[in-house]
């Protein structure tokens, strides 16, 4: 009989293996998040003709990455604790950590896969190219956006234990997000309006990722927005894991 | 009693939800080899107690030590020494039986090859489930899956929360012969159960907790002997002979716990 410690990279190889595999077997909800930016930007011919390529793939992306945090990670994570798969996992000899480390890295690669998409769809059907630079910058910046909304999905199911409600809250936020962001960043719901959504979670966001798409035009007051990006990051996530409970009845 | 025989040892151990006083200087120990029954009615502090072993939960005074460990001060060696099968045990339901198996045994450290999968899906009378979801299996067979996995890095204590709960007389029967079979390996086993047949059955200590208190903790046969005159289990008995159950009913009371 043994009391030895497995050592840790194993573990967290396990566990990224299994999260792997439960996201490749929830692939047809993953395709239809990613199919909203896809079909936005297939209808934006106008919008990309009038404000530019980086404007509609910012925009494509950033929704990518609101339903990606939002209704991805929030719904699974309130799922898995209701059905105790969490507790299960704490009572083996790992740090706590290591479970939402693994869930946080599959998360990140589906915005990698998300970004890649958009930016295939966008060469092929509207023919819009970027720098190499340009394209790195393009992946960097979703991964610091997309740590946002997994930051908000974390605080949802921070504040909120039922998954019912979890999930109907996150819908609600994610409509609310898109909207909102993109009808007030275009003007139309009042230039009051526009200033705020340019300084919310959605414009910050979308405008760095525009920025990173266009490197040489990245100025100071986009290097503001990046910190209030990473603010937004830390702080939802701060709250998030401090009001996080692994089990539903405690 | 030598202290290497001691694979748990619970002492002085009060657990609070907000004012709430759930679990009360609860104190007792398993041996190496023993199986140990936590009985006691609904919010007793049977789980509260099980979910501070598995360091799932902080007590507010005491100390649990497993296998020599202490759970606050050595939590992963402590957790290392333990299998546990929780009372709401689930896994990734997009995973199936094989892939699950594969996950604890990474996360136990141990190396499962394919023969070895095989040979623990034989024992478990799963040959052919391997590649079923865990939600496709019968209760029964959840259970030996569960168990399978609480014991597949060979712990010196297997913690079962209630695990003949929903099964049929069949499958219930079968858990108890695997409890025993651990036993005969030398694994100590706590289980939390509601079945006094169960705890006469396999038992061979319990403790009896009511309102977080321990009320009376020795073999089963001892607890009846010991109470069987007492004027509140006379009066709960039903069929003259003085039972488990009468003396559990004596002891906690009639009044139906939420």
């Amino acid at each position: 009989m043994q009391t030895t410690i497995p050592n840790t990279s194993s573990v967290f190889t396990s566990l990224l293996r299994a999260d792997f595999t439960t996201q490749w077997r929830n692939r047809r909800s993953f395709i239809l998040l990613l199919l909203v930016p896809v079909i936005i930007l297939f209808s934006w011919k106008g919008v990309i003709d009038k404000f530019g390529g980086p404007f509609a793939l910012s925009s494509c992306i950033t929704i990518g990455l609101v339903a990606t945090g939002l209704m991805g990670y929030s719904n699974s994570i309130a799922r898995d604790r209701d059905k105790g798969v969490f507790q299960r996992l704490r009572v083996a000899p790992m740090p706590s950590w290591c479970i939402m480390a693994s869930r946080l890295l599959v998360q990140l690669a589906m915005i990698l896969v998300l970004t890649i998409a958009v930016l295939i769809a966008g060469k092929k059907m509207d023919n819009i190219t970027l720098t190499p630079a340009g394209y790195a910058m393009s992946f960097l910046t979703a991964l610091i956006g997309g740590a946002v909304y997994l930051g908000l999905g974390q605080l949802i199911v921070g504040m909120i234990q039922n998954p019912e409600t979890v999930n109907s809250t996150s819908r609600l936020i994610y409509f609310v997000f898109i909207m909102v962001g993109m009808f007030g960043e275009l003007g139309i719901l009042g230039d009051q309006l526009k200033e705020v959504v340019m300084w919310s979670p959605y414009g910050t966001v979308k405008r760095i990722i525009a920025a990173g798409m266009q490197p040489a035009a990245w100025n100071a007051e986009m290097t503001t927005a990046l910190l209030v990006t990473i603010g937004y990051a830390l702080l939802f996530s701060f709250i998030g894991i401090k009001k996080f409970k692994w089990n539903n009845k405690q | 009693m030598k202290t290497s025989d001691l694979i748990l040892e619970v002492k002085g151990l009060n657990i609070y939800y907000g004012h709430f006083h759930a679990v009360q200087n609860v104190s007792f120990s398993v041996m190496q080899g023993e199986i140990f029954g936590l009985l006691g009615p609904n919010g007793a502090g049977k789980t509260s107690t099980l979910s501070a072993i598995e360091g799932l939960l902080k007590p507010q005074s005491g100390s649990v030590t497993v296998a020599g460990f202490d759970t606050l001060e050595k939590p992963l060696h402590a957790k290392s020494a333990i299998g546990v099968q929780l009372q709401a045990t689930s896994f990734q339901p997009e995973l199936t039986v094989g892939e699950i198996l594969q996950l604890y045994a990474g996360i136990y450290g141990v190396a499962l090859s394919k023969d070895r999968l095989s040979s623990v899906m034989r024992e478990i009378k799963l040959e052919d489930a391997s590649q079923k979801r865990f939600r496709q299996l019968s209760g029964g067979q959840q259970q030996r899956v569960s168990l399978a996995i609480a014991t597949l890095h060979d712990p010196k204590l297997v913690l079962l929360d209630e695990p003949t709960s929903g099964l049929d007389p069949q499958s219930r029967r079968q858990l108890w012969e695997r409890m025993e079979a651990m036993r005969e390996k030398g694994h100590s086993v706590l289980l939390t159960t509601h079945s006094m047949e169960e705890a006469e059955a396999v038992c061979d200590r319990i403790a009896i907790i009511d309102h977080g208190k321990v009320v009376a903790i020795d073999t089963p046969q001892s607890i009846i002997d010991n109470n069987k005159t007492k004027p509140e289990v006379i009066a709960a008995s039903r069929r003259g002979k003085i039972t488990l159950e009468d003396v559990f009913i004596g002891l906690t009371g009639k009044a139906i716990r939420s």
